[in-house]
């Protein structure tokens, strides 16, 4: 009675590297109670980690085969290498491949590997290789592509998308209750959750819109673009855009802005970064100076750009950036936040589009982790995603096999509350469900929740 | 500090005590004695508590260091009052205090008694006495570890066991709290649960062999007899060294040995060093005692039955070793202070202190001759953070500190020098007898009120290792209690200011 475990399995994970990463990791894995070794070469950073969390630390070198195996690698599921050198996390992914045969995942950010990812992975064997930055770039150039919105996302390999747009003074959608939304609109979009102060909801259909509501939104791709059209935003992309640093990050964006035909500046500090860049990136406009500059920013016109990102390598000196930037011009900015974890005070600074790292990184592993735990193999969840300071969790689930939730139409199934299926993409087509709806095996459907933990679309029955 | 998580770990405790006492109503029913109502007194308003508790969760279940050691220390404090509460009501022992040091002994494993004759005790109290063993052995809190639902917190619960763990730095065998705990206790049961049927088989009746085979898991050192083990056959007493033996050692040694790290097992020094001390003054002692005793065999058992109760802190005896010769008690003083290994259920300074200690003198040796030499400490093949051997330093004086102002208290009783040294060192290593007055054929009876508090905190001090006691008397953590309900009273007037 007192040994018998009755709490779920957790996975045995093996962290290699305690940066900002491998902390976002522990702490998101460890609360959905997996077993989590940690290795790093600093006791310190170690002790800091073991006295938060319940998990294992260990010293030493993660790539040492006998470190690996003091850390269990051979009982172990899965082992993630976040530390700062891209070779070292190759290095201990392939050496825990040989030893344990367990799942790998890598951490790969610098550029002159990015157009091999896929070779590497396939070759070392590794599930997943992330990249923080790229990750952190794509979202920057999808919010850019439609500026009025706070937040973009894709689903359904980008047949479906969610975007987050704040409703301001004088919008048709204040006042209005989600019934009467959905029927005098004529794109079929469906309002998934709702911010209001400091409350999440998820709403039904009687709930009133208001004014400075922050509304998350799904449809398919071109609906969800009429849509906004529709109640006043304008989702014309942007021209030009001003990038102040010249990171990883800077140049990933600056790549994939510059494939969108986009108008790009950097500033950047290093001379010779800057001539790395205007090598890498020799359509963009590369400028020597210091991007804190006040003199320099309004030389380089802040006040006419159309878009601003502050991507420098200090969180304060990005979340300053942007607040003179919100004051100076009416760009659309967008803060990349590393580091920084103090939720309240950031939603009080008003600074409209935040990008974090660190999360987007975390949501990809977790997916894998949480249908990994669940199935065994690691396909069940497509896509994990985060609303609001992670209180909201849109999941995109693979529906592979019959089950209880199958062939039933929705207005019979019984599903928990605070949990709303999204949309059912059944072979490329959104469908936004509808109570005589049902899921059929084949299908990705979409489920929006406040819950947390889900595993699979049984989880979200009564 | 976060009180309701205190609040709600301490009830929980009190709750857990009260499922406790119903083991020795289960016995007197057995014996069919009428102490059971003395206990059942105190086990239901505690297990009602407990129940009632459970209703009510902390909100934060967020928890630091301070709460931890805070806890700990408080817990031992209310077990320990609680507990002696059935054997005052009982009117078996009259005295409160006296309940309260024989609870406390009980509870911190001493095994130090004021009961002049145990025989006339009823066996329900025999029984919780001996029980009180075994929760205090391995520790309460870390029994909670295994149970508790206290995961989703902020902090680490491991600061709980942090507190309650004897060794200079604890670690996990697993990497969830909850799985290390349970597998400790596993051990720790298992192993019991193994000494009491070899004790069956050699032939004690069961009441004894439990007894005893409790007693000796939480290396305790309450008996059931005047004589304590002296009366059981020779095949008795040695299962009871080699487990007095056994449950002395580092607990990790027996994870490695059944988890396929044999290697790394008898890698461990401190575990080496253990046997090594053992080996070595049970040789010394046979032969020092040769001439008194009925030949070798019998100079053996006594002199291995001897130093393992002593070397593990369980106190038991076979002879009176306080008449033997002067170099035999010597050896058996100084097995005292260095006690047993790390993460076992024994008390002492702690083997593993020891080799720390020494390895921190020799290195001071080296870098008089090579001053300009560079040499880090390692254990078990590993570097030793210097944390680690600062608090050990510390420890040591502070460990000093609280015996020779124990001592110099004691000294007002005018007692001969030995009685107090050995009592002091006796219930702060958590052995049980000392030498001369309250050597294994005498008790601690005669001391004052005031001794008996002095030795009360000492076992307290000794079985916590010194600091989650300490700290209770730090004024700042009582200021820290206080505070907490007026930064809320604060931030709810901010709440009111705010919707203005």
């Amino acid at each position: 009675m007192i040994f018998g475990s009755s709490q779920k399995r957790g996975l045995k994970i093996i962290i290699v590297g305690c940066g900002k990463v491998g902390r976002t990791l522990v702490d998101r894995l460890s609360k959905e109670g997996h077993d989590i070794v940690v290795i790093d070469q600093k006791q310190e950073r170690i002790d800091n980690l073991t006295n938060l969390y319940d998990i294992m630390g260990i010293q030493g070198n993660g790539a040492s085969y006998s470190t690996q195996v003091e850390a269990g690698i051979k009982d172990a599921d899965l082992i993630i290498a976040v530390t700062n050198s891209d070779e070292l996390n190759l290095l201990c992914c392939t050496i825990a491949k040989q030893v344990g045969d367990c799942a790998s995942i890598a951490r790969v950010r610098n550029p002159d590997y990015s157009k091999e990812i896929s070779y590497l992975q396939e070759k070392l064997g590794l599930v997943m290789i992330i990249n923080p930055e790229l990750e952190a770039a794509r979202e920057i150039s999808s919010i850019l592509s439609l500026p009025s919105t706070l937040e973009v996302s894709s689903f359904a390999h980008g047949q479906a998308e969610m975007v987050e747009f704040k409703i301001e003074e004088g919008n048709i959608l204040d006042g209005l209750t989600i019934k009467n939304l959905s029927q005098s609109s004529s794109s079929k979009v469906l309002i998934t959750a709702v911010k209001r102060d400091d409350e999440v909801v998820i709403p039904t259909g009687d709930f009133v819109l208001k004014t400075n509501d922050i509304v998350c939104a799904v449809g398919a791709r071109r609906f969800a673009r009429t849509f906004l059209n529709e109640i006043g935003f304008k989702t014309r992309q942007v021209k030009d855009c001003l990038i102040v640093g010249g990171g990883k990050a800077s140049f990933y964006l600056a790549k994939l802005l510059l494939q969108a035909r986009m108008n790009v500046r950097i500033i950047e500090r290093s001379k010779e970064r800057c001539e790395e860049l205007s090598i890498a990136l020799p359509k963009a406009t590369i400028i020597n100076g210091d991007g804190s500059d006040e003199a320099l920013l309004r030389e380089e016109g802040i006040e006419y750009v159309e878009s601003f990102i502050p991507l420098t390598g200090i969180d304060e000196e990005n979340i300053f950036l942007t607040l003179y930037a919100n004051q100076v011009s009416n760009a659309k900015v967008i803060t990349k936040i590393n580091r920084i974890s103090f939720d309240n005070v950031m939603s009080q600074l008003n600074l409209g589009s935040v990008v974090y790292p660190r999360q987007i990184t975390a949501e990809s592993i977790i997916a894998y982790v949480r249908a990994k735990s669940a199935s065994g193999d690691g396909n069940d969840i497509l896509t994990l995603y985060h609303l609001f300071d992670q209180r909201v969790e849109a999941i995109e689930f693979n529906i592979t096999e019959k089950s209880k939730a199958t062939g039933v139409p929705f207005s019979v199934l019984q599903f928990k509350d605070n949990v709303l299926i999204a949309f059912i993409n059944r072979n490329g087509k959104i469908i936004i469900p509808s109570g005589s709806d049902t899921i059929e095996v084949g299908d990705t459907i979409m489920v929006v929740t406040t819950h947390t933990g889900f595993a699979t679309i049984l989880d979200t029955l009564r | 500090m976060n009180n309701s998580v205190i609040r709600f770990i301490l009830l929980y405790v009190v709750g857990f005590l009260g499922l406790f006492l119903m083991l020795p109503i289960f016995v007197a029913f057995i014996y069919h004695e009428s102490v059971w109502v003395d206990y059942a007194i105190v086990a239901f308003p505690c297990l009602v508590a407990g129940v009632i508790n459970s209703y009510f969760k902390p909100k934060k279940f967020s928890f630091y260091l301070k709460e931890g050691f805070f806890c700990t220390g408080a817990s031992w404090v209310v077990l320990s009052v609680i507990g002696a509460i059935p054997l005052w009501l009982t009117g078996e022992i009259p005295h409160y205090i006296d309940a309260l040091f024989e609870a406390v002994s009980g509870f911190t494993t001493t095994g130090a008694s004021i009961i002049d004759n145990v025989e006339t005790l009823s066996h329900a109290s025999l029984f919780w006495r001996s029980f009180t063993h075994l929760v205090g052995g391995m520790g309460v809190l870390v029994f909670l570890l295994t149970v508790i639902p206290l995961a989703g917190g902020e902090g680490s619960q491991f600061n709980l066991m942090k507190a309650e763990s004897p060794g200079p730095s604890v670690g996990k065998l697993v990497p969830k709290l909850k799985n290390t705990a349970q597998m400790l206790y596993l051990i720790y049961l298992g192993l019991c649960a193994l000494e009491i049927t070899l004790l069956l088989i050699a032939g004690m009746t069961p009441f004894e062999a439990i007894n005893t085979g409790i007693a000796t898991a939480g290396t305790g050192g309450f008996g059931i007899y005047a004589n304590s083990c002296a009366g059981f056959n020779v095949a008795c007493q040695w299962i009871i060294a080699i487990f007095m033996f056994v449950f002395g050692v580092n607990f990790n040694f027996y994870y490695y040995v059944l988890f396929h790290h044999a290697r790394d097992a008898f890698r461990m020094e401190e575990v080496r060093m253990y046997t090594l001390l053992t080996l070595g003054s049970i040789g010394i002692i046979t032969f020092n005692t040769l001439s008194c005793s009925a030949g070798l065999f019998d100079a053996l058992t006594k002199a291995a039955f001897q130093v393992t109760s002593i070397q593990s802190s369980t106190g038991f005896s076979t002879a009176d070793f306080a008449v033997w010769p002067q170099a035999s008690r010597c050896v058996l003083v100084i097995l005292m202070f260095i006690g047993a290994c790390a993460g076992s259920t024994g008390g002492g300074i702690k083997v593993s202190r020891f080799v720390l200690m020494g390895k921190a003198v020799h290195k001071e040796l080296i870098s008089y001759i090579h001053p300009r030499s560079i040499r880090k400490t390692l254990m078990d093949g590993k570097p030793v953070n210097h944390d680690t051997v600062r608090s050990n330093n510390v420890f040591f004086g502070t460990f000093m500190l609280v015996f020779f102002v124990s001592v110099f208290i004691l000294s007002f009783e005018n007692l001969d020098f030995s009685t107090i040294f050995t009592a002091v060192i006796a219930t702060m290593s958590n052995i049980g007898p000392g030498m001369s007055m309250v050597g294994p054929a005498a008790n601690f009876a005669f001391f004052t009120d005031l001794s008996k508090i002095v030795l009360i905190f000492d076992m307290l001090a000794g079985r916590l290792e010194l600091f989650p006691i300490l700290m209770l008397f730090h004024p700042t953590i009582w200021q820290d209690l206080f505070t907490k309900r007026r930064s809320k009273e604060l931030e709810h007037a901010g709440k009111i200011f705010k919707n203005k």
